[in-house]
């Protein structure tokens, strides 16, 4: 079952997650050919696939795993449009990693 | 009441105990009486557990039942109406259910809705016009009823629509936080006896009365460690909430109560006991005497 779970990250979690797989919540801060740059309580580098489709400006969430220099491989992304509350999403991760036991394998 | 109070004290309380602590063990309370009893009332409270939970499906993968057959269980309390969000990952549509692969970042699940043939209808899913659903990785929301078919889990949707405002998501998630955190901790309020909700009322009334008796008669010490218990413990679980209140209910603490003794008054399971020992060893409110499964209180 772990291998499904994705937990769910900011920008400061990340170096405890190098190899495995991770669920951000952002706001795409620049868009350049397949690179992207994520606001998630911190700006993270994302490696797009072919299949996603962002605008800068308006959030996104994407599934993806985390390379040893901190960007993230993205293997999904969903577009959230405008009006995500990111102070919400950054406070959910918080919470996901107070209560482990609701939301994450060890 | 008049009985307990002015009678001989150890027997009073030590019957007391055991009522008081099945009546406040909330939920468990059938379990430590009789098999045959939950399982004869099963028809006819069937519906007493049958309010909404949201949970993540994290929890569902970890829940588990008492014995096999039984209610599967969150926190120690019977799930069977639940709401849960998550986006959908793969769908299997046959001529008489639709199952759709539903992972929420905490985990994946089955979610079978039955397609009743004869509404062509209001549900979301059919009026999105596609017989097939929704499409795929939208987030949705589902209502449904967790079952166990081939031991294995799955939802049965009663409903399932999909999510157009993503914050709804994240308002999920954390309501499912809150209600687990209620669920283990107890609902929050005040510091004295009451605040362990319903079921505990009367124990905490049969409780004080008892003690009352004490103090106006002779012994002020038991009165005035049983109206400090609550504010000790009130940050605990609430199994160790049961766990302390039963000990220091029980005659002769001063040896300490053993495990098995503590099982059969509190309804937890041995498991749940040491989990709560634990957790009272660890805030220093208890300590072992004559081994490692016999724990008195730790007064100062």
């Amino acid at each position: 079952m772990e291998a499904t779970s994705t937990p769910r990250v900011t920008c400061t979690y990340l170096n405890s997650y190098v190899g495995k797989n991770v669920m951000v919540v952002g706001k795409v801060v620049t868009l350049r050919g397949d690179e992207a740059v994520i606001d998630a309580d911190g700006n993270i580098t994302a490696h797009l696939n072919r299949e996603a489709h962002l605008s800068a400006g308006s959030g996104v969430q994407i599934i993806g795993k985390v390379n040893p220099d901190l960007s993230i491989k993205v293997l999904s992304s969903l577009d959230l449009g405008t009006s995500v509350d990111y102070s919400l999403a950054n406070a959910v991760v918080e919470v996901t990693h107070q209560h482990k036991s609701v939301f994450a394998y060890d | 009441m008049a009985n307990y109070g002015g009678g001989s004290g150890g027997g009073g309380y030590a019957r007391t105990t055991t009522y008081g602590t099945q009546g406040g063990d909330d939920g468990g309370g059938f379990v430590g009486g009789s098999q045959q009893g939950s399982q004869g009332g099963q028809g006819g409270s069937k519906y007493d557990n049958d309010s909404l939970r949201p949970v993540t499906i994290k929890q569902l993968v970890d829940s588990k039942e008492d014995y096999p057959g039984g209610d599967l269980k969150i926190d120690g309390l019977g799930v069977t109406q639940i709401t849960l969000v998550g986006q959908v990952r793969a769908i299997n549509a046959q001529t008489t259910n639709i199952t759709y692969r539903i992972d929420d970042g905490t985990g994946v699940t089955d979610v079978k809705k039955w397609v009743d043939a004869g509404a062509g209808g209001d549900d979301d899913e059919s009026a999105g016009g596609a017989s097939k659903g929704f499409a795929l990785d939208t987030y949705v929301r589902i209502f449904g009823r967790l079952t166990t078919f081939n031991s294995k889990k799955h939802v049965g949707a009663h409903f399932i629509r999909a999510i157009d405002d993503f914050n709804e998501v994240n308002y999920h998630l954390l309501e499912a936080a809150y209600v687990h955190l209620a669920l283990i901790k107890g609902p929050q309020a005040g510091g004295d006896g009451s605040a362990t909700g319903g079921g505990a009322g009367d124990d905490s009334m049969f409780v004080d009365g008892g003690y009352g008796g004490g103090a106006a008669t002779t012994g002020t010490g038991g009165a005035g460690g049983g109206s400090a218990v609550p504010s000790r413990v009130s940050a605990c679980s609430r199994n160790a909430q049961n766990f302390y209140k039963f000990l220091s209910e029980s005659v002769g603490g001063g040896e300490g109560v053993q495990l098995n003794a503590i099982v059969a008054g509190t309804g937890l399971s041995a498991r749940e006991v040491l989990t709560a020992a634990d957790e009272l060893l660890g805030t220093g409110l208890i300590y072992t005497t004559i081994d490692d499964e016999t724990w008195a209180i730790l007064d100062y």
